[in-house]
C-alpha cells in the first residue's frame, strides 16, 4: 500500500512539475513576445544587457577552455584506436563532427547550468523569501516579464554565440594533436575540417543549444519562483535547479539526436 | 460564526460605501484552516487596525486584499471589484490605487533607494525622468529620507528600510495604503517615528489605510476603528474606544496582556517536569 502511494505521489509531483513548468514556459514565451522591440518595445533593455554580459560574455573564457580540454580529449582518446587502423587522419572528423554536433552544444549547456542556472534560481529565490516578488505583483508588475523575460531573451542570444565559440576552441585543440601526429600545418587541417563539416552539423548543434538554453532559463526561474521554507529553501532549489536542468538538457539532447538521425541525415 | 457588527459610529470623513469589502473568506493551507469566514467592511478615508497575534491570520488577510494569494473560498471587493475571480489584467489595475508596505520592507536589493521609489512611476506612467526623479525625491524627503537616495537597501537601518518601503509605496499616489506589521522589529523610538508617519499620511492624504499589527499602544494610536482577529475569525469591529471598553474575555485578554496560562509556580513546574519524564 505504501508503495503504491508513494509512486502514486512521485507521479503526481512530477506531473505538476511539469506543468508548472509548461505553463511558465508559455507565459514566458508570451511576455517575450510582447517585449520584443518590434511590436512591444517593452523589453528591459539594460536589464537583458546586464543578463547578457553575466551569461555569454563573462562566461566565455571558462567555455572555451573547456571545450578546448574536450577537443584535445576527444583527438587523443580517438587518435589511440585510429591509429591502429592507420586512419590518423580520421580524427580531424571525428574532432569537427562530435564538436559541432554534440560536445559543443552540450559542454557549453552544461557550464551555462553550473555558471547561471543556479544564479537565476538563487537570485529570484532569495527575493521570493525576501517579499520581493510580492512587491513586484503588488506594484502590479508581472514577474516572469519583468525577472524570466530578460533573462530568457539573453540566455537565447548568448548561448548560441557561445556554442559556436566553443566548437572553434575544441577544434582548434583539435589541431595541435594533428600538427604533433601528422605533422599537418594549421591551413591544411583547417581545409580538412571544413571538407569534413557540414553546414547541417554546425545548425544542428545551434538548434540544440536553443533547447538547452531554454531548458536553463525556466528550470532556473522556475525552482526559484518555488522557494519555500526560507534560506535554506533558497540553497535547496539551486541545488535541485542545476540536478533538473542536466538531465533535461541530456533528454533534450537525445531526442534532438534521434530526431536528426532519422529525419536529417 | 462571528458576525461583525456594523459600526455605530465611523470617522466623520468616511464616505458611505465601504471601498474594500471581505466576505466570507476562507483560506485553508491543506488541512490548517487560516482564515475561517471573515466579514469585515472598511470605509473611504478611514483607519483600520487589524489585531491579533501571532498566527491569527492577520497577515494572510492582507495578502487577501492584496490580490497576491487566491483565497480559498469567498470575496474580496476593492471599489466593487471582486479581485477574487478577476483576471490578472484586472487585479492590476485596482493594484495601481494600492500601495502597500511589507513587513521585511521588500525593497529589491539591486536598486538605489531613489531607483525602488521610480520603479512603478517608470513603469506605469510615462512621465518624463526628469519629473520622476523629482517625485522621488519628493517621496523620499517625506518620509524623511531626502539625503539617502543613492543608497542600497542593504547601507540601511531596519527603521530607514521600513521608512523607504512606505515611500514606494505612496510613490503612485494610492488610495489605498496597506502596512504588514510597520513597527514590527523596531525599537520603540523608530515605531513611534512610523506611528507619526502614517498619522501624517492620514491627515495630509485623506488615504484609507489598513494595517496589521499587534502592538496595542501603535494601534490605538492610528486607528479610526479596529478589529480583532483569532484564530481565523473576527472577534469584534468596533471604533478604538468601543474595543477599549469590549467586555470580551479575548480581547480583553490580548488588551490586558494576560498568557494563556496562568504562570504557574513551582509546583506546576515539577509536575511539568514529571509529565514529561513519564512520557518519554
Amino acid at each position: 500500500m505504501s508503495l503504491f502511494a508513494s509512486v502514486g505521489r512521485g507521479t503526481i509531483q512530477r506531473a505538476e512539475y511539469i506543468g508548472g513548468l509548461t505553463i511558465q514556459f508559455y507565459r514566458g514565451v508570451a511576455a517575450a513576445w510582447r517585449a520584443n522591440p518590434l511590436t512591444g518595445s517593452r523589453l528591459r533593455w539594460a536589464s537583458t544587457i546586464q543578463n547578457m554580459a553575466v551569461v555569454g560574455v563573462n562566461a566565455l573564457p571558462v567555455v572555451c577552455l573547456i571545450a578546448a580540454c574536450t577537443g584535445l580529449i576527444m583527438a587523443l582518446q580517438g587518435g589511440a584506436e585510429l591509429r591502429q587502423l592507420g586512419a590518423v587522419q580520421l580524427v580531424i572528423n571525428l574532432v569537427a563532427v562530435s564538436m559541432t554536433r554534440e560536445l559543443g552544444p552540450l559542454i557549453t549547456a552544461i557550464v551555462v547550468v553550473g555558471r547561471s542556472g543556479s544564479a537565476f534560481s538563487a537570485e529570484i529565490g532569495t527575493m521570493v523569501v525576501t517579499e520581493e516578488v510580492d512587491a513586484l505583483r503588488s506594484m502590479a508588475l508581472d514577474p516572469i516579464e519583468f525577472l524570466l523575460v530578460p533573462k530568457y531573451i539573453a540566455m537565447l542570444l548568448m548561448l548560441p554565440c557561445l556554442t559556436i565559440a566553443a566548437n572553434t576552441a575544441g577544434i582548434l585543440a583539435g589541431g595541435i594533436y594533428i600538427y604533433f601526429t601528422l605533422d599537418m600545418g594549421f591551413a591544411l587541417y583547417i581545409r580538412a575540417m571544413l571538407e569534413a563539416l557540414l553546414l547541417r552539423d554546425i545548425v544542428s548543434g545551434l538548434i540544440k543549444s536553443i533547447a538547452f538554453g531554454t531548458i536553463i532559463v525556466h528550470v532556473g526561474c522556475y525552482e526559484g519562483f518555488h522557494v519555500t521554507g526560507g534560506p535554506v529553501g533558497v540553497g535547496r532549489s539551486t541545488t535541485a535547479a542545476v540536478v533538473k536542468s542536466i538531465f533535461l538538457i541530456i533528454l533534450a539532447d537525445l531526442l534532438f539526436t534521434a530526431f536528426f538521425y532519422f529525419f536529417w541525415q | 460564526m462571528s458576525e461583525p457588527k456594523l459600526p455605530s459610529s465611523r470617522a466623520h470623513w468616511a464616505s458611505d460605501a465601504p471601498i474594500i469589502s471581505v466576505r466570507d473568506l476562507v483560506v485553508r493551507y491543506g488541512a490548517k484552516t487560516v482564515l475561517d469566514g471573515v466579514n469585515l467592511d472598511i470605509f473611504s478615508g478611514e483607519t483600520m487596525v487589524i489585531m491579533g497575534g501571532s498566527g491569527s491570520g492577520k497577515s494572510t488577510l492582507l495578502r487577501r486584499i492584496m490580490g497576491i494569494d487566491r483565497p480559498t473560498s469567498g470575496h474580496v471587493f476593492i471599489k466593487n471589484v471582486d479581485i477574487t475571480c478577476a483576471t490578472e489584467e484586472e487585479v492590476n489595475d485596482i493594484r495601481r490605487i494600492m500601495g502597500i508596505s511589507f513587513q521585511s520592507a521588500a525593497l529589491f536589493n539591486s536598486m538605489t533607494l531613489a531607483d525602488n521609489v521610480a520603479l512603478p512611476l517608470r513603469e506605469h506612467t510615462n512621465l518624463a525622468e526628469s519629473t520622476i526623479r523629482l517625485m522621488t525625491r519628493m517621496k523620499l524627503s517625506q518620509v524623511g529620507l531626502g539625503d539617502a537616495e543613492n543608497l542600497y537597501p542593504a547601507q540601511l537601518s531596519g527603521g530607514m528600510r521600513k521608512r523607504a518601503s512606505v515611500a514606494r509605496a505612496i510613490a503612485m499616489d494610492p488610495e489605498i495604503l496597506l502596512f504588514d506589521e510597520p513597527s514590527a522589529g523596531l525599537d520603540p523610538i523608530i515605531a513611534a517615528e512610523i506611528d507619526s508617519l502614517i498619522l501624517k499620511l492620514k491627515s495630509a492624504f485623506k488615504m484609507t489605510i489598513v494595517v496589521v499589527t499587534h502592538e496595542l499602544a501603535s494601534a490605538f494610536l492610528i486607528a479610526d476603528r479596529m478589529c480583532m482577529l483569532r484564530h481565523g475569525k473576527i472577534l469584534a469591529v468596533g471604533t478604538t474606544e468601543e474595543i477599549r471598553q469590549s467586555t470580551h474575555p479575548r480581547i480583553r485578554q490580548f488588551l490586558d496582556r494576560v498568557p494563556d496560562q496562568a504562570a504557574g509556580g513551582q509546583d506546576d513546574y515539577l509536575q511539568t517536569l514529571i509529565k514529561i519524564q513519564d512520557s518519554s
